[in-house]
């Protein structure tokens, strides 16, 4: 047997704190959940605090809310007067100067699809609430970027604040935003411009820095002054990275489209998708989600195309615009709008989906249960609840237990024999199997998350990480809580299986690569909300549902990202691997896969945050997690439960983007891809 | 007539009640200020909402439909951001209602004149599976909770239940009655629609808290448990039907008089609702065009509205 490393020393001691928990919690139910009478009211209390805080604030936000509304109802009245014909040929026209012939084709195609469907004026709305919230967040999120590269002492607050304001899930705010802005587009616009800043402020910060120090030389030789060497030195060489930034903060923008329609008061496509889900329409919520996805895929691309800086055609651009401006100014407007006949054939498809249902629901529901009895119970109620004659058919006899002990024991003494660390790894894992993930101990959760954190971060993530748990325990959210976690954790485990063989697959072929594509881009743009109506009718409301509905979501930065990095593996390492006679099984597994790890830890992170995102989502299907408690917050306009409940979300999203991130940053270069 | 030469009538009217009406008469106000009436999710409510203000715009007032959520439209109408909501059912409100209607920021002015129904719904074709439908002994029956059990409720059946932030009081009535059931919370309207045509669609069993008027019910065939005697008669341990009832904000009486009587006056009933949900709902005609329709056609009923608060 070979000596324990320090690290191992640690870790084989917490096992047995944890195997003595496990053993006591058996008897003492007080370990198993945390005491409800160590709760405090700390929702009420956090709402006494912030409620008078709103109302002072209160003409500020109004008065914000004014100026917001002024520009964003004169751009909704001009959208709504140009005639769609001028509309398109501008956009077209744009298409065409940001990205060449093939784009101009497919913004046509697109735009016409959405004249078709019967959703251009409310298209026109969404489009004028972009306009408004992307140029805002462009603005506000240059300037902090450039406060962050002129002031690197402000830098760690910075970061940490972005990252706070991508995981905060935005129901959790929205309700002081309400109380701040009053009733309007001004409150969402709001939630979307706090959600859509942070990868502005990132590009600007990584452009600015990333100007070579030559240029810099040059423009200080040339004796501009720091004004002159920030606006004409340094801005214009970044530009490319900046409008990688806008690109990206128009993706979250849109993003957020929906949650701005959840407070109403516009219009629009994201209203159009709540309304269709509330009646649980597939056809409808499918057209408008559609909308908002080829909305998405043309900014996205016109965007690109602009960062690109390859412009041609400017002369068609200005003629296009012209003509389109003849056209707005001769064309009546609202009536050339199509009829309602798409809509009623958008209708058929919830025919066609409930005959689906009811041809395949045998087959449906013998897969939710394999996953459910398979899966999620043992995972949720672990071996000893799973081992009931309810469930697994046999019940929990000391043979059974005797059986399961020596079992684990064996396989973890066996790894363990050449390498410590698997072995306690796997019996880590037998025990979790064994208590279920919200049923370990919780004093056992609170050692063992402080130690990892500690290990991997420091004294400051431990803070962070124990503050979270405290925090659940004491306002009563731990069984939601883990129940989140538990909830993530199945979703990741699928999400990461199936989306990194597709990546795979398609890093080894690509025409099955250029089908993936428009797949994920539809998955990751599409509202959420659309999936869940199919989900429900063949998986009815409960757990699996929200499962599927995560996974649809969280599948994608996987598929991404494995594909990116096995693609970008060093060409002469993977040759190196060819001429040593690897086979293709080996080279995958020995040569490529550990040369992409970077880029795998990467996905392996995004999809866990893409999954903790979801769980608000998954509160419209029936969960009893924490985005649960956020959406009862929202419904019952209590801001203190809704902040409480989303920051415990974002802190476990922080602790785990850190918790992965760790490792790379100590190894450093070793790993290669750079990502 | 023109909507100009409407107007002038109207303004003829009013004047004409000033000079010798009866007292009930009241001031256009501000004709020229577009009243804001909400626009909720259901269609129920956009019809109610359209209608309103379709009879509001024959009275000569400028009509504008807010869409807005349920929930945090009080804020809207406490602030006077809209300035009426007319189909608010009570059952269903939130913490911001209670609130905003202690402080006085809000006025209820009395029903909408719906016929409503809560109470526990099963789709038609469970009858054939447990015969002792549609009275509540059915879920008594071991045979007929087995084919409601799930993994979830095992060994109970499950019962489908209003979203957790609704509060609902089907897990009290379970408890009360000794029913071996589990009440699992829908999380949404969409999902409980889901399940409900899912359920009839594939002949799965399925017994869910539901509420009426809805279109769903005229699109799936389904019944209503007979529910057993409620322990006591309180909201916690029975099920009645809720009442549904429009609100103006605080301002609006000052600001539109007659409106104000207007709205006041202003009722639907269930089966015209009904109607009109269908054809939106299920042939898919324009809420625009079956509300303007309803509003040529019932003249005998909206005239009297605007008579008495203009003569």
């Amino acid at each position: 047997m070979q000596h324990f490393t320090r690290e191992e020393m640690i870790w084989a001691g917490l096992l047995a704190v944890s195997l003595l928990l496990v053993g006591l919690a058996h008897h003492l139910p007080v370990l198993r959940g945390f005491p409800a009478g160590l709760t405090l009211p700390l929702s009420e209390a956090l709402n006494t605090v912030i409620s008078p805080v709103f109302e002072t604030l209160r003409p500020l936000g109004r008065g914000l809310s004014l100026t917001i509304e002024t520009p964003l109802s004169a751009i909704r009245a001009g959208l709504a007067w140009a005639p769609w014909p001028a509309t398109v040929l501008a956009l077209v026209a744009l298409a065409l100067y940001a990205g060449g012939r093939g784009l101009a084709v497919f913004a046509a195609l697109a735009l016409g699809l959405v004249v078709l469907m019967g959703y251009w004026p409310k298209a026109m709305n969404t489009l004028a609430l972009v306009l408004i919230s992307v140029p805002l967040a462009v603005g506000i999120g240059f300037a902090l970027g450039a406060l962050g590269h002129l002031v690197p002492r402000v830098r760690p607050g910075l970061t940490f604040l972005l990252d706070v304001m991508q995981t905060w899930p935005a129901f959790g705010y929205l309700i002081p935003l309400l109380l701040m802005f009053g009733f309007g587009p001004a409150a969402g616009l709001a939630a979307s411009v706090i959600f859509s800043i942070p990868p502005m402020v990132r590009n600007t910060m990584l452009g600015l820095d990333e100007v070579p120090p030559a240029i810099v030389e040059s423009a200080l030789m040339a004796g501009a002054r720091p004004g002159q060497l920030f606006w004409q030195a340094r801005v214009p060489v970044a530009l490319p990275q900046l409008m990688v930034g806008v690109n990206q903060t128009t993706m979250a923008s849109l993003s957020m489209v929906i949650i701005i329609a959840i407070i109403g008061g516009f219009n629009d496509i994201g209203w159009e998708v709540l309304s269709a889900m509330r009646a649980a329409e597939l056809g409808r919520s499918l057209g408008a989600g559609l909308v908002i996805v080829l909305i998405a895929v043309l900014l996205d691309r016109i965007t690109r195309g602009l960062a690109g800086r390859r412009r041609r055609a400017g002369g068609w651009f200005v003629a296009g615009l012209i003509v389109a401006l003849v056209l707005a100014v001769t064309l009546p407007g609202e009536a050339l709008l199509p009829g309602e006949e798409a809509q009623r054939w958008l209708r058929r498809l919830d025919a066609w989906l409930l005959d689906f249902v009811a041809w395949s629901a045998p087959f449906f529901a013998l897969l939710r249960d394999a996953i459910t009895y398979g899966l999620m119970l043992p995972m949720r109620l672990g071996f000893a609840g799973s081992a009931s004659p309810m469930v697994w058919g046999f019940s929990l006899s000391p043979p059974v237990i005797f059986a399961y002990v020596l079992v684990a024991t064996g396989i973890a003494l066996g790894l363990g024999w050449r390498r410590p660390g698997r072995g306690i790894a796997f019996a880590f894992a037998a025990l979790i199997f064994w208590t279920g993930l919200p049923g370990f101990p919780w004093p056992g959760v609170f050692l063992l998350t402080a130690c990892a954190t500690f290990r991997a971060g420091g004294a400051g993530l431990t803070a962070l990480a124990t503050g979270a748990l405290l925090l659940a325990a004491v306002s009563g959210l731990w069984q939601p809580m883990m129940q989140s976690i538990y909830l993530c954790a199945v979703a990741v485990l699928i999400s990461f299986a199936i989306g990194a063989t597709l990546g795979v697959i398609a890093a080894g072929n690509d025409r099955v690569s250029a089908l993936m594509r428009p797949v994920c881009d539809t998955l990751q743009t599409m509202p959420q909300f659309v999936f869940l109506i199919p989900a429900l009718m063949l998986f009815r409301v409960g757990e699996f549902t929200a499962l599927i509905a995560i996974v649809l979501y969280a599948v994608v930065p996987p598929i991404r990202y494995v594909e990116h990095g096995l693609r970008n593996a060093r060409a002469d390492l993977t040759e190196a691997g060819v001429q040593m006679g690897a086979t293709k099984w080996q080279l995958l597994w020995q040569v490529k896969l550990p040369l992409a790890r970077g880029s795998v830890r990467l996905g392996l992170n995004q999809t866990i945050m893409a999954a903790l995102s979801m769980l608000v989502i998954a509160a419209l299907v029936g969960t009893r997690e924490l985005g649960q408690q956020v959406y009862v917050a929202l419904s019952k306009a209590d801001a203190g439960a809704g902040l409480i409940a989303g920051g415990i979300i974002a802190a476990i999203a922080l602790v785990a983007d850190r918790l992965l991130r760790a490792p790379d940053g100590r190894s450093g270069g070793k790993s290669g891809g750079k990502t | 007539m023109t909507k100009k030469s409407m107007n002038a009538a109207v303004s003829l009217l009013a004047l004409a009640a000033m000079a010798g009406g009866p007292a009930l008469a009241a001031e256009p106000g501000a004709v020229d200020e577009p009243i804001k009436l909400a626009m909720l999710e259901w269609t129920g409510a956009q019809i109610s909402a359209q209608i309103a203000g379709k009879v509001l715009e024959k009275a000569g007032y400028k009509v504008d439909y807010v869409t807005a959520g349920n929930y945090p439209h009080f804020q809207g109408l406490a602030d006077g951001d809209i300035a009426a909501s007319v189909e608010i059912w009570l059952n269903n409100v939130g913490d911001v209602y209670p609130k905003v209607l202690a402080e006085g920021k809000v006025e209820d002015i009395g029903s909408l004149g719906l016929t409503t129904k809560e109470g526990w719904l099963y789709p038609k074709f469970m009858e054939e599976l447990c015969p002792a439908l549609p009275s509540w002994e059915a879920l008594n029956d071991p045979e007929c909770v087995a084919l409601l059990a799930t993994p979830d409720t095992l060994p109970n059946g499950r019962f489908l239940d209003y979203p957790a932030d609704w509060g609902s009081r089907a897990a009290t009535i379970i408890l009360d009655n000794n029913l071996p059931l589990t009440a699992v919370p829908s999380g949404s309207e969409g999902a409980q629609l889901a399940e409900l045509r899912a359920a009839a669609a594939a002949k799965t069993p399925l017994v869910m808290m539901f509420w009426a008027p809805h279109f769903i019910l005229a699109e799936v065939e389904t019944g209503w448990i007979e529910m057993p005697p409620c322990k006591d008669q309180s909201n916690e341990h029975c099920i009645m039907p809720p009442d549904v009832n429009k609100v103006v904000w605080s301002g609006f009486a000052p600001k539109w008089p007659a409106a104000y009587e207007i709205l006041k006056a202003f009722q639907i009933t269930t089966e015209d609702q009904q109607k009109m949900m269908l054809a939106i709902d299920e042939k898919g005609q324009s809420l625009d065009l079956v509300t303007t329709e309803w509003v040529a056609a019932h003249e005998a009923i909206w005239r009297p509205w605007l008579d008495q608060a203009l003569n």
